[in-house]
């Protein structure tokens, strides 16, 4: 068998989510099939710039190629062409526009793609919104498998991927809610899916203790992992613990560790321990009494998998439909909607230590089900399986012709995003392709 | 941390009454929220978040999130700008223009009729220079048939004045958008407040009627005392006609009278250390040694001095009965006035004829209420009674020290 993964990026450097989850993939199919990765030259997602070597690459025994990207990402294009169609009645082409903008364009990648159209049995597309992964499904809808990797962001309700969505072979999907999501958006229940997600490289024993001395950390401590950013609800976060903290004596430390983008508030009790390496990423984790994930869009919050995965409870913001479906399918996460919740949850966690250890064993527990690295490998084989053995009765929908793409009769695609259903998603069936979608729950926060 | 959560409160340390007694009383704690998840086998954390929610709700005092608050204040907001009472259109003209106020201004400033330059070349201006040729060229000729110019200097009037006017228009409308927003602002926070304020006064006023009800059961309970005192007295009254129980204390010395007083006490003073039995250990002493202390002088009145349960020993101690003094035969038990000082107890009130135990010799009939304690404060006349009946006598804790004697 042999299969092609497309992503944006690519690199043993490269630590975005869907490209390392790109990667993982990759590495972990390598062990049953022939695995080649297609993707752009560029590392800065933001800009798109060729900064790779075009031609063919190695990333831990995978063969890449690389292709150039045409031009770059100009910010105020698309600032502007996202702000018309998300929030104002546009036409097909104005998304088709909208995505050009946004990149990365790779003529030379499609070009690829449509060469080797019979050399792979099955091409992985990663990420739905990007122009390499729409045109990709266009150009190989037979083969494409598609990770959407898609979070409750307006992208979701523009018109043009519904056909992308209905026209894949099949979608991987990263949770419930996100299927549950994109069925709704699509109706495309007659494609095959499943909720796979990602696991990770867990490592087989952490020492809290070294993180300790390490980082001079002292007492209780939450901590928080990822780019320290407003967008994913850094902001909020510092305020509620402030917040928090300005009614103890003896408040928790907020332990961060990454990127800062977000000026981080002077208080006794945040330190910011900056980018760190895996292992003392994993060592502070697992002596934090619990990780925090503030984010409001995710959709898969690997670092909560791995917090769970050693055995560590997590605290989320509870307007996130994924982190809110995490913590109730596994019973291993708190959740705050306010900074009153959040004063209290952390108040619990750092005061029940019975509780804390409850929802770490749920935690790994539900890791070991759903998100090792067996279960995840098995999902995808028996996936690929299930659709040689099945052959597609579905075309994709064409491209409408010159005069019905300039036809402004497009919704906003904010508008769109706000009628789909919301609330995490509790009965979920993820044991193998062909099944129905989730059922959503309803908000609960 | 609070860690007296799912403890009474220290109000409820020293009370008394029905309250405290009969079946609730032997219940067990009430469910402490908080553990209830452990307790079970399977973790559910959506009632770890019930629980945590209702914990918040309760100690806010308001059981509604922010969110319900605010969607309480915009009904409210509906119903003050009911279309019945003022025009149907406000609420959305007023929400418009809070919502576009920023779109309005913009649109205000660069907005208005365009102006144009207008003189007397303007009548034979044109794009089309060819045009404008023969135009000029005829000019003479139009001259001739009328007088453009008045035509000229009135526009390029209209024209001035148009753009003064669209000049004033934009400014009184950007203002009155900045004031309806402003108006909107101040209603949508207003019906906010007066949401949340209702719901403070309901609040408030179930916990009116919650202290009310403390307050008229304390009453009760206090002509409860009152009555059993006036039962009380008119045993002591008659103690003087019974010589045989008198003369078995005074055989001894004078003081033993007391201590024959005290003794029926003791289930009294039982009775106090059962609500003085959660003081921390605070002199060091152990409990043990406590309880076979010699009883210092004055220790009994000081332990009540410093006690934290308020309520009950102002009661004692308000209620000096003497019982260090010899029980005269013709001398009737002195009643504090500070027990009821509104209503003085005559020493010889009237024995209700349905408690034929008043006559009773009182050491066989004498049940001295609970609420009366007939505490000797001089130890020297405890030892000989001690030492006579042979049974360990129970001293006081030291003030600070736990006493769990009864427990």
């Amino acid at each position: 068998m042999k299969i092609a993964i497309v992503v944006q990026r690519y690199g043993a450097d490269i630590n975005g989510g869907a490209e390392l989850h790109a990667r993982y993939i990759a590495e972990r199919l390598a062990r049953y099939a022939d695995v080649r990765v297609l993707t752009t030259c560029a590392r800065d997602y933001l800009t798109w710039r060729n900064e790779f070597t075009a031609g063919v690459d190695h990333v831990n025994g995978i063969a890449v190629e690389r292709f150039r990207v045409s031009r770059e990402r100009n910010e105020a294009e698309f600032g502007l062409r996202s702000d018309h169609v998300f929030s104002r009645r546009h036409s097909l082409q104005d998304e088709l526009d909208w995505l050009t903008s946004e990149g990365p364009t790779s003529p030379e990648l499609l070009a690829r793609l449509s060469r080797g159209r019979d050399e792979f049995d099955f091409v992985v597309l990663f990420c739905a919104r990007y122009f390499h992964a729409y045109h990709g499904a266009r150009i190989v809808p037979e083969r494409a498998v598609l990770v959407p990797t898609a979070e409750r962001d307006p992208a979701i309700g523009l018109a043009m991927f519904r056909p992308i969505f209905r026209g894949v072979r099949a979608i991987m999907f990263n949770s419930p809610e996100e299927q549950a999501l994109i069925r709704a958006a699509a109706a495309n229940d007659h494609v095959p899916g499943v909720v796979v997600g990602i696991g990770s490289e867990i490592p087989a024993s952490v020492d809290p203790a070294r993180a300790r001395a390490k980082f001079r950390l002292t007492g209780p401590y939450v901590v928080y992992v990822g780019r320290i950013d407003a967008n994913k609800g850094c902001a909020e976060l510092f305020d509620f613990f402030t917040r928090y903290a300005a009614t103890r004596r003896d408040a928790a430390t907020l332990v961060l560790i990454g990127r800062a983008v977000l000026e981080i508030p002077t208080h006794p009790s945040i330190r910011h321990v900056g980018f760190v390496d895996d292992s003392d990423k994993f060592d502070i984790i697992a002596g934090a009494t619990a990780l925090i994930m503030p984010s409001y869009y995710e959709s898969l919050s690997m670092v909560a998998l791995e917090a769970w995965a050693i055995g560590r409870p997590v605290i989320a913001n509870a307007h996130c439909d994924v982190l809110l479906g995490q913590c109730l399918r596994s019973n291993a996460g708190l959740y705050y909607a306010d900074a009153d919740e959040f004063g209290a949850v952390l108040e619990r966690v750092l005061t029940d230590d019975p509780l804390v250890d409850r929802l770490g064993r749920n935690g790994r527990k539900f890791y070991d089900e759903h998100y090792s690295w067996p279960v995840i490998e098995r999902k995808y084989l028996d996936m690929f399986a299930f659709l040689s053995s099945n052959a597609s009765t579905y075309r994709m929908e064409r491209v409408p012709g010159w005069f019905a793409r300039k036809l402004r009769s497009l919704r906003p695609a904010a508008q769109v995003l706000d009628e789909l259903p919301t609330g995490p998603a509790l009965d979920v069936d993820d044991r193998g392709p062909g099944r129905s979608a989730p059922q959503r729950q309803g908000a609960i926060a | 941390m609070d860690h007296n959560q799912g403890r009474r409160g220290h109000f409820h340390r020293g009370r008394r009454g029905p309250d405290r007694r009969g079946p609730e009383r032997r219940q067990g704690p009430p469910p402490d929220q908080g553990n209830r998840p452990e307790r079970t086998d399977r973790l559910d954390v959506e009632q770890v978040m019930r629980e945590i929610r209702t914990r918040i709700a309760q100690r806010s005092g308001i059981d509604l999130s922010n969110q319900q608050i605010q969607e309480l204040a915009a009904r409210r907001l509906e119903a003050i700008l009911d279309p019945r009472g003022l025009k149907p259109e406000l609420l959305d003209q007023l929400r418009r223009s809070a919502g576009e106020r920023s779109v309005s201004i913009d649109a205000v400033a660069a907005g208005g009729a365009p102006s144009y330059p207008f003189d007397e070349s303007t009548l034979y201006d044109s794009p089309n220079a060819l045009l404008r040729f023969i135009r000029k060229l005829l000019q003479p000729l139009l001259r001739m048939m009328f007088n453009p110019t008045p035509i000229a200097h009135a526009l390029a009037l209209q024209s001035r004045l148009n753009t003064e006017i669209a000049a004033r228009e934009a400014e009184r409308d950007r203002r009155q958008a900045e004031w309806n927003a402003l108006h909107y602002e101040i209603l949508q926070r207003l019906a906010l407040e007066v949401s949340r304020g209702s719901i403070d006064a309901h609040n408030l006023l179930l916990r009116v009627e919650s202290l009310a009800a403390k307050v008229d059961f304390n009453e009760r309970r206090v002509r409860s005392m009152e009555g059993a005192q006036v039962r009380v007295r008119p045993q002591e009254a008659v103690q003087p006609a019974q010589p045989p129980a008198i003369s078995a204390s005074e055989s001894a010395a004078a003081s033993p009278q007391v201590v024959s007083a005290v003794q029926p006490g003791e289930p009294s003073r039982r009775r106090r250390r059962r609500r003085r039995g959660r003081r921390g250990p605070g002199t060091g002493v152990p409990a043990e040694a406590s309880a076979t202390a010699p009883l210092a002088p004055g220790a009994a009145t000081e332990q009540d001095d410093g006690e934290i349960d308020e309520g009950y020993e102002e009661e004692s101690a308000s209620e000096p009965i003497n019982t260090m003094e010899p029980l005269a035969a013709s001398e009737p038990i002195a009643v504090s006035p500070a027990v009821a000082p509104s209503e003085p107890i005559t020493p010889l009130a009237p024995i209700p004829s349905s408690e034929p135990t008043t006559f009773e010799p009182p050491t066989a009939s004498f049940e001295p209420h609970p609420s009366e304690p007939m505490i000797s404060s001089e130890p020297a006349a405890v030892e000989p009674i001690d030492s006579q009946s042979g049974a360990r006598h129970e001293e006081p804790a030291p003030p600070g020290e736990p006493d769990h004697r009864d427990e």
